[in-house]
């Protein structure tokens, strides 16, 4: 080897230390500015480094750029633009898993991860109590999405179950606001059901489902008016006959899963007394004022 | 490990106990309120009595001419629903030119002039007295109860295939000059002549 050549060598070798060094002080700098909570120095510095072909591939800079946005969402969640800051800080927490070959930051990426989907998913909680059902189903359609994008194993069957009981508990307020609009009936009903397929043990669908039902027949009756002649009276009554016979099995399910929960005892007397059958509409009367006296306690619902 | 992988590590450590521990807000399982039989706007068999009441006004003649004028006067024994419904829905009708007027009776045999008495189950232990008071009077007994046209009522409520209709006695509607109209004999559960 020549002088000249190993000149060029010892140049190049030396401006690689250099440019590492620098850009190690990048990380650094970023570093020192998030935890002095100057947040936006660190997002620049960071937006600036994993733009960086000699970082995009590191998974330091991406945890802390993961955590970085993390504080900026959590620092005003409900902020205009906060939707994004979580995202950025959700696709840089998977890039830094991606890159930790060597599983050097694994249980800190899943934490923040972890309470990054979380709160997509309290956001969704929030959004149906809102009554926002399209964003809270856009909100937990993202929260899966999340969670399959770092384990693609992830299980949502219970989750499922408690978002769709929820949701079929919009849809029913919102018809319960309009009935004459059966639209949001339809969606309860088929959301319950749906619940139900899954699960059909489950107490909340069974019950809601049956007093959904129940409801809408003791609707119809009460349309009934001066108008109504004895044969469209009867018609009324067999439509809603239906409805109190749709509404019995899941309400007797809710109630022999939990027999002493007073609200299916009054549910099914109310059942059986719109069917006319005054004899068991009496028994579960008795019964109710029964677990009154008793004041028994009642068992945890499912 | 190099100096940003240590001071990367030291602060993700103080961050982490930030993060533990946090679970999904649990959604609220918003139970519909169940209606309930014992509301007056939630009884359905009082819904439907009441208009099977006004029907029944609309499609009987009252033969006794002190009976044509003055209001139309509906009498109601027990039930506190189907009194409830008949005045929220029926008392600022009329049958014919005569206004309705809804009356809630005292727990009693007494009777005044009614053109429709309604005595519930709850009251039967006044039905003997009741039924020797309306003695060929222009009054339709309306009861809920077997066998009532056997003791002298007009029109009884039945359940039949989980819904309420009613039996016609004609040979009591005679008793008390009432003119029963073909629809709401076409109409009736069970008629005896």
């Amino acid at each position: 080897m020549n002088m000249a050549r190993r000149s060029l060598l010892s140049l190049l070798l030396v401006l690689s230390v250099q440019l590492l060094l620098g850009q190690s002080d990048l990380l650094v700098n970023a570093n020192t500015a998030y935890q002095e909570k100057d947040l936006a120095t660190a997002k620049q510095l960071l937006d600036q480094a994993v733009k960086d072909p000699a970082f995009n591939k590191t998974s330091e800079a991406w945890v802390l750029r993961g955590f970085v946005y993390k504080d900026l969402y959590k620092a005003d969640p409900t902020a205009a633009g906060a939707d994004l800051l979580r995202d950025e800080a959700l696709a840089s927490l998977y890039m830094a898993m991606e890159t930790d070959e060597a599983k050097q930051y694994t249980q800190n990426i899943s934490l923040g991860y972890d309470y990054l989907t979380k709160t997509i998913f309290n956001d969704a909680a929030r959004s149906l109590n809102q009554m926002d059902h399209d964003g809270a189903i856009r909100l937990y359609a993202k929260y899966k999405e999340m969670c399959l994008r770092m384990d693609p194993k992830s299980a949502f069957d219970a989750r499922d179950i408690e978002f769709e009981n929820a949701l079929g508990t919009v849809y029913t307020k919102l018809f319960n606001q309009d009935r004459k609009d059966t639209t949001w009936y339809a969606k309860a009903v088929a959301t319950y059901l749906r619940v139900l397929q899954r699960d059909p043990d489950n107490y909340g669908a069974n019950y809601n489902l049956a007093s959904l039902y129940y409801n809408r027949g003791v609707y119809n009756i009460q349309q009934i008016s001066a108008e109504n002649d004895i044969p469209s009276l009867r018609e009324m009554q067999e439509v809603s006959r239906e409805f109190f016979s749709l509404a019995l099995p899941y309400m007797t399910k809710a109630h022999n899963m939990n027999p002493s929960r007073k609200e299916t005892v009054l549910g099914l007397e109310g059942i059986h007394y719109s069917l006319q059958d005054v004899e068991k509409s009496e028994h579960y009367r008795h019964l109710y004022e029964t677990l009154e006296q008793d004041g028994a306690p009642e068992q945890p619902r499912k | 490990m190099s100096r940003v992988q240590e001071l990367i590590g030291r602060m993700l450590d103080g961050v982490r106990s930030g993060l533990r521990g946090r679970t999904p807000k649990v959604l609220l399982l918003l139970v519909p309120f169940l209606l309930h039989a014992s509301d007056p706007d939630k009884d359905t068999t009082a819904i439907v009595q009441a208009s099977y009441i006004y029907n029944i006004a609309k499609l009987v003649e009252w033969k006794d001419p002190a009976m044509k004028e003055g209001p139309f006067v509906i009498g109601v024994l027990g039930s506190a629903n189907l009194y409830q419904e008949l005045l929220k829905k029926y008392a600022t009708r009329s049958i014919g030119k005569q206004p309705i007027e809804v009356l809630k009776l005292p727990r009693s045999a007494d009777v005044g002039p009614c053109h429709i008495l309604f005595v519930s189950p709850s009251e039967l232990t006044l039905m003997p007295a009741i039924l020797k008071k309306l003695a060929g009077r222009n009054t339709l007994l309306i009861t809920e109860y077997p066998d009532a046209l056997d003791d002298g009522s007009v029109v009884n409520f039945v359940r039949a295939q989980n819904t309420l209709k009613y039996e016609l006695s004609l040979a009591n509607a005679r008793k008390h000059k009432l003119e029963v109209g073909l629809t709401l004999k076409q109409m009736a559960e069970r008629v005896i002549e």
